[in-house]
């Protein structure tokens, strides 16, 4: 069977740097950080991190009402990266209902702030009466994609992605798996999350975020850093169009690059640590697939996320397959970790970078930690012709994923 | 409670759980119809009621009758009355 080959046609984000892909980009490209100080965090006993990257909710009202019931914050910006995304992309609006258009979109679970209102109403009387209808909607792990999917009248492929910050990823390829197999035409493809104090708190709990910085919020987080010490979460949606290529050439639609490869692979050793020689396997799988060798990869988006053991291994794996050649650097300083949409989001920064032949430095990486050397981290801006980038993602879960994706000459 | 009161009441429901305008609540107009509501936003609108009157009305078999705004009100009245009992 001959497999179709797959474009990226259009790109739509919210972002703690902006809600557009060219506000975003001009934020990456100032070097500017999104991470501040949440005083209204301070009320959560045991939360040590109270720093944030949260981004802007605005013109929600433009979504009618009996659509924007059954969504939490995390759906409104997936909704509205995915109308950037069609608007790019010109998708013809008669294309959303012709069964031949779907979308794939995660989170890592439903609207956290829509399941902490629903429990604080539930639990004081333990009253089922004063739940609204639509809280439901809003706290179930697909509700990001069920949301777009009804909002826009999709008809195709309607699917979810959950494996925490490897969803947006998982999506993409999963969408992209669609499109190889002629089972969809177009696939709206991406992640999205919500800050929230819970989310936050998730990983507080396991010593996995920053807390030596919270009153110098701008210098975390660090990732590959010696000076790093953890996460700092961050919220928003990445949404991509990925098309038939045949397709998109023939109604000439601007082609950004070609996914050529993707994997997912689980770690089968641990649920929170990551593990070297499991990134190393979903990387050189990644490789295989495309028909790629190391020295083909132009440039690797590191999932990087400032934690001390995270980032020791991803260091380590690209150390062991790329050595000291290939470009790295890791977008968690500017935005920090979107979680969930993290994949999307940073991808479409990623095809800004070829489309523009540069590379953004890792912020806040002033000193490479000596577990974390051996690689080429990028600290400047650096001008360089990338033809082919990969984009890499691993969950809390030992979920790891990366993808392959290929300039359109 | 009076009238007026419940009248003010029950419009403010509507204007801030459903974004209706205030021009738009009058006595005749169909809930459904009128002012667009539909089955979910009639459990929501339940819920709202509860909060705002303090009455237990979920399981009250005389709100599926219910079908203009006038009905909706007078039906309010009707509790509250009987809880002052």
């Amino acid at each position: 069977m001959q497999l179709k080959r797959v474009a990226i046609t259009g790109l739509g984000v919210i972002t703690p740097l902006g809600n557009s892909v060219e506000t975003f980009v001009e934020g990456l490209a100032r070097g500017e950080n999104a991470s501040v100080y949440l005083p209204e965090w301070e009320k959560y006993k045991g939360l040590r991190c109270l720093v944030g990257a949260p981004a802007r909710l605005e013109d929600e009202k433009l979504i009618p009402r009996q659509n924007r019931r059954s969504m939490g914050r995390l759906s409104i910006f997936a909704v509205q990266a995915a109308q950037q995304a069609i608007k790019d992309a010109q998708i013809p609006t008669d294309a959303l209902a012709n069964g031949r258009l779907g979308c794939v979109i995660g989170s890592t679970m439903g609207s956290a702030e829509s399941i902490a209102e629903a429990f604080e109403t539930l639990i004081p009387d333990n009253d089922l009466s004063k739940l609204t209808s639509t809280k439901f909607f809003q706290c179930v792990s697909h509700t990001a994609a069920l949301n777009v999917g009804q909002f826009l009248g999709i008809t195709g492929t309607v699917m979810s992605t959950n494996a925490a910050c490897a969803s947006a990823l998982q999506a993409i390829g999963a969408g992209y798996e669609q499109i190889c197999l002629g089972q969809q035409d177009i696939m709206l493809c991406g992640g999205a999350e919500g800050l929230h104090p819970t989310v936050v708190g998730s990983f507080d709990v396991l010593f996995a975020t920053s807390t030596k910085y919270n009153q110098t919020p701008k210098a975390t987080p660090r990732p590959f850093d010696a000076q790093r010490d953890g996460l700092v979460c961050g919220e928003g949606s990445g949404i991509v169009i990925l098309e038939d290529y045949e397709q998109a050439k023939k109604r000439n639609a601007k082609i950004y690059a070609e996914i050529i490869g993707y994997t997912s692979f689980g770690n089968g050793s641990h649920v929170s640590e990551s593990n070297r020689e499991a990134i190393i396997a979903c990387m050189q799988e990644t490789l295989k697939r495309a028909k790629l060798a190391p020295s083909d990869i132009d440039y690797i988006n590191a999932h990087a996320t400032a934690t001390i053991q995270g980032d020791k291994e991803e260091a380590a794996a690209i150390r062991e397959i790329f050595g000291a050649k290939v470009p790295v650097s890791s977008l968690k300083g500017n935005i920090g970790h979107t979680l969930g949409a993290s994949g999307a989001i940073e991808l479409i920064a990623s095809l800004i970078m070829m489309e523009k032949s540069i590379i953004y430095p890792t912020l806040n990486l002033v000193e490479p930690d000596k577990d974390c050397q051996g690689i080429n981290h990028i600290q400047q801006p650096l001008t360089k012709k990338l033809n082919i980038l990969l984009k890499n993602c691993f969950a809390f879960g030992g979920i790891n994923a990366s993808l392959v994706c290929k300039r359109e000459e | 409670m009076t009238e007026a009161e419940v009248i003010k009441l029950t419009n403010e429901v509507f204007v801030d759980s459903f974004e209706i305008s205030p021009s738009k609540l009058l006595p005749t107009a169909n809930i459904f119809v009128d002012l667009g509501l539909d089955s979910l936003d009639v459990v929501d609108l339940v819920v709202a009621l509860q909060k705002k009157f303090g009455v237990t009305i979920r399981d009250d078999e005389r709100v599926r009758s219910i079908r203009t705004l006038g009905d909706l009100q007078q039906f309010i009245l009707t509790i509250k009355k009987e809880i002052g009992k």
